[in-house]
């Protein structure tokens, strides 16, 4: 009946299996089964390849088209990436959560519809939270509820837009849209949510660093990317965009300046990023919409290379935090140097895979005249550069020597960064491979000596300006601490007012009562008093008075029956 | 430096060929080195003809110039941000990892000499 599987049943089929197989088995199963995916992906034709009724609706399970197949790709070579990285782990709940995590995501990049896309996008939110309870601590138990209910609110946003959506139009088509009705706006607000748009960002910066080791690695890949493809395919050319991605890339880098957690340094540099893809969506021209994809294929991987390496450090050290760490070059020369590397791409260093890949979008706000939108992603360029590119490796590294003398990494981790190494690497300096798979027809150079040397001015000095600031002491040190971001209205401010409001509604509540049962009881004291068994009129009940009001009660009986 | 002493016979060779960058000349060499290749790319802009698409980017340095004072302003605001929201480790305590050790069963803590 049907003759294709959907690449995200291989996952899910993987996913229950894999609790049965043996315990080195899996592991191979987990690392193999992305290749196939990839494989499955790479060939298959384009089109609508499967469509399943559901409830009187025809769900588009598989739609493949160039922008499809490039996210599924790059999906399938993060999970494989991820999962080699997870190696030695032994821990069931996290591999069979990488398997749904990663299969969710995939069948979101080729759902053709809304409701195929409503199951999916719930799907990476419920089995991703496990990679952060799979900490097992009473703060990973905490920071996973709040992602799960950000992430699971995100869904039903989406769902309420798609029954809009559906009554207005007639139709679950997932397809470009026009912002207007409310049901758009809810798509909208939807997608905005899981992309980390400013003020919904917050979940990413709480949750990534609280996750496991691996666990971050295989998070890093996909939720927002998912949500760049699903803004792309959607709202490719909202104007709204352009703003919204700016400030992303904007605030996010001053955070990362001051933030000690240097997983959660990545996470706002991750969500700086974002900015610039959806800055390119917003645009949505060719070019635009070629950078975004680009990048978002040149930052999957960079972005894993970077919480790998890091991830390799907590895993030796047992901490991630810039003020405990530095001097770790000695004894994990090969994960600094493959820090470095990610770092490079991040900061778009020619021949490194930011630098063919971002410059698409710069180029693209400048040529649709955005020239403050293009002033603003070059500040951001060179900040994600200063905090990235320069802070990641120099504090974990280098900086001064923390004493710390951690082993290598074990060999799985070393080959994994290796291998997102080499694509780096790779499409930096030949990019020919990428372009050909992007959505549409690429007639940009990377490579002229205008964007060379001006990049390369930028960066160098902005490495003088890291560089002058240290050595006046003026660049702040590392500190141990937490800084509030906009999720201090919720995890502070709001439970606070909570428990203000609670207290008053409390007060009043508690007086009304009392004052309710202190009447009762006054009332009962009095009736008791006058009634009881001492009581005045207790003293002076005839024994016959009961036979009095018998007779009363017959007599009224007796008129009763008379006149009905 | 001298507080962690380690053998350098004893690091992997890979970290030995970086022991230079602790060497209080060495990095003054290497910060040296970055003045110079900046002072080459300004000068370079003078030397070849650029293709741009703004006004702006003309500008010999403009690159440079805006990549040196954006980051110097970048840092500075970041600097006095902190003033307003930096608050102890276990402010969110017990609610958040930051305050929490790692859990030990899910490392593989190891020192490079054994």
């Amino acid at each position: 009946m049907v003759d294709i599987i959907p690449t995200a049943f291989l996952f899910f089929l993987a996913a229950m299996v894999a609790p049965f197989v043996p315990v080195v088995l899996r592991s191979v199963l987990l690392v193999a089964l992305p290749i196939l995916a990839g494989f499955q992906i790479w060939y298959l034709p384009e089109g609508m390849l499967l469509q399943v009724g559901f409830f009187g609706f025809e769900l588009e399970l598989m739609r493949v088209d160039p922008m499809a197949r490039i996210f599924g790709l790059v999906f399938s070579l993060a999970a494989f990436l991820g999962n080699l990285y997870a190696w030695h782990v032994r821990d069931t709940v996290q591999q069979v959560a990488a398997l749904l995590y990663a299969g969710s995501a995939i069948g979101a990049v080729f759902a053709g519809d809304l409701i195929t896309l409503f199951f999916y996008w719930e799907g990476t939110a419920i089995a991703s939270v496990f990679l952060i309870w799979a900490r097992r601590t009473e703060g990973a138990y905490h920071t996973g509820i709040r992602y799960l209910v950000v992430q699971i609110g995100s869904g039903v946003i989406l769902i309420a837009g798609a029954a809009l959506f559906y009554r207005e139009t007639g139709s679950i088509a997932f397809e470009n849209m026009t912002l207007g009705s409310l049901a758009t706006w809810l798509i909208f607000l939807s997608f905005g949510i899981k992309c980390a748009f400013p003020l919904m960002h917050n979940w990413l910066q709480d949750a990534y660093p609280a996750a496991t080791v691996t666990g971050t690695v295989i998070l890093s890949a996909f939720t927002t990317k998912l949500a760049v493809y699903a803004l792309a395919r959607g709202f490719a050319g909202t104007e709204i965009l352009i703003y919204i991605g700016a400030i992303m890339t904007l605030f996010p880098i001053f955070y990362a300046v001051i933030e000690n957690d240097l997983r959660r340094v990545l996470a706002y540099s991750l969500n700086n990023q974002l900015g610039f893809m959806v800055v390119g969506i917003g645009i949505g021209t060719e070019l635009a919409l070629n950078g975004t994809v680009a990048h978002a294929f040149a930052h999957i991987l960079y972005k894993a290379l970077l919480f790998m390496s890091v991830g390799a450090v907590l895993f030796r050290t047992g901490t991630a935090k810039g003020s405990e760490l530095g001097g770790l070059y000695r004894t994990m020369p090969l994960t600094m140097i493959f820090c470095v590397i990610g770092a490079a791409s991040i900061s778009a260093f020619p021949l490194f895979s930011g630098f063919v890949t971002k410059s698409l979008i710069l180029s693209a706000s400048a040529k649709e005249h955005y020239y403050y939108i293009w002033a603003i992603l070059l500040f951001a360029s060179a900040g994600v550069f200063h905090h990235s590119g320069i802070k990641i490796p120099y504090f974990a590294f280098f900086a001064h020597d923390s004493g710390l003398r951690p082993k290598e990494a074990p060999p799985h981790m070393l080959i994994a960064m290796g291998i997102a190494s080499f694509f780096c690497i790779a499409v930096g300096v030949y990019p020919q491979p990428l372009y050909a798979l992007l959505p549409y027809e690429v007639e940009y150079i990377s490579y002229t000596t205008t964007h060379v040397i001006t990049q390369m001015q930028l960066l160098m000095f902005s490495a003088l300006a890291f560089t002058v600031l240290m050595r006046t002491g003026i660049y702040p040190p590392e500190l141990r601490s937490v800084n509030l971001d906009s999720d201090w209205s919720y995890r502070w401010l709001l439970p606070r007012m909570i428990r203000k409001i609670a207290t008053v509604v409390a007060a009043i509540w508690n007086g009304i009562l009392s004052f309710l049962t202190q009447r009762l009881k006054n009332i009962i004291a009095g009736l008791y008093h006058s009634h009881g068994p001492e009581g005045r009129m207790a003293s002076t009940w005839p024994t016959g008075a009961m036979v009095i009001w018998i007779s009363v009660l017959l007599g009224a009986t007796l008129i009763v029956s008379f006149f009905g | 430096m001298s507080k962690h002493e380690t053998d350098p016979a004893k690091l992997p060779a890979l970290g030995r060929m970086f022991l230079w960058t602790g060497n209080k000349s060495s990095v003054d060499r290497l910060v040296y080195g970055i003045y110079g290749v900046c002072a080459l790319l300004f000068l370079a802009d003078f030397f070849y003809e650029k293709h741009v698409y703004l006004a702006i980017e003309e500008v010999p340095g403009f690159y440079a110039l805006y990549g040196f004072f954006m980051c110097a302003a970048l840092v500075v605001c970041a600097r006095f941000m902190r003033i307003f929201l930096k608050r102890d480790e276990d402010y969110y305590a017990p609610y958040d990892v930051e305050s929490e050790d790692y859990p030990e069963d899910q490392l593989d803590k190891a020192t490079h000499d054994g």
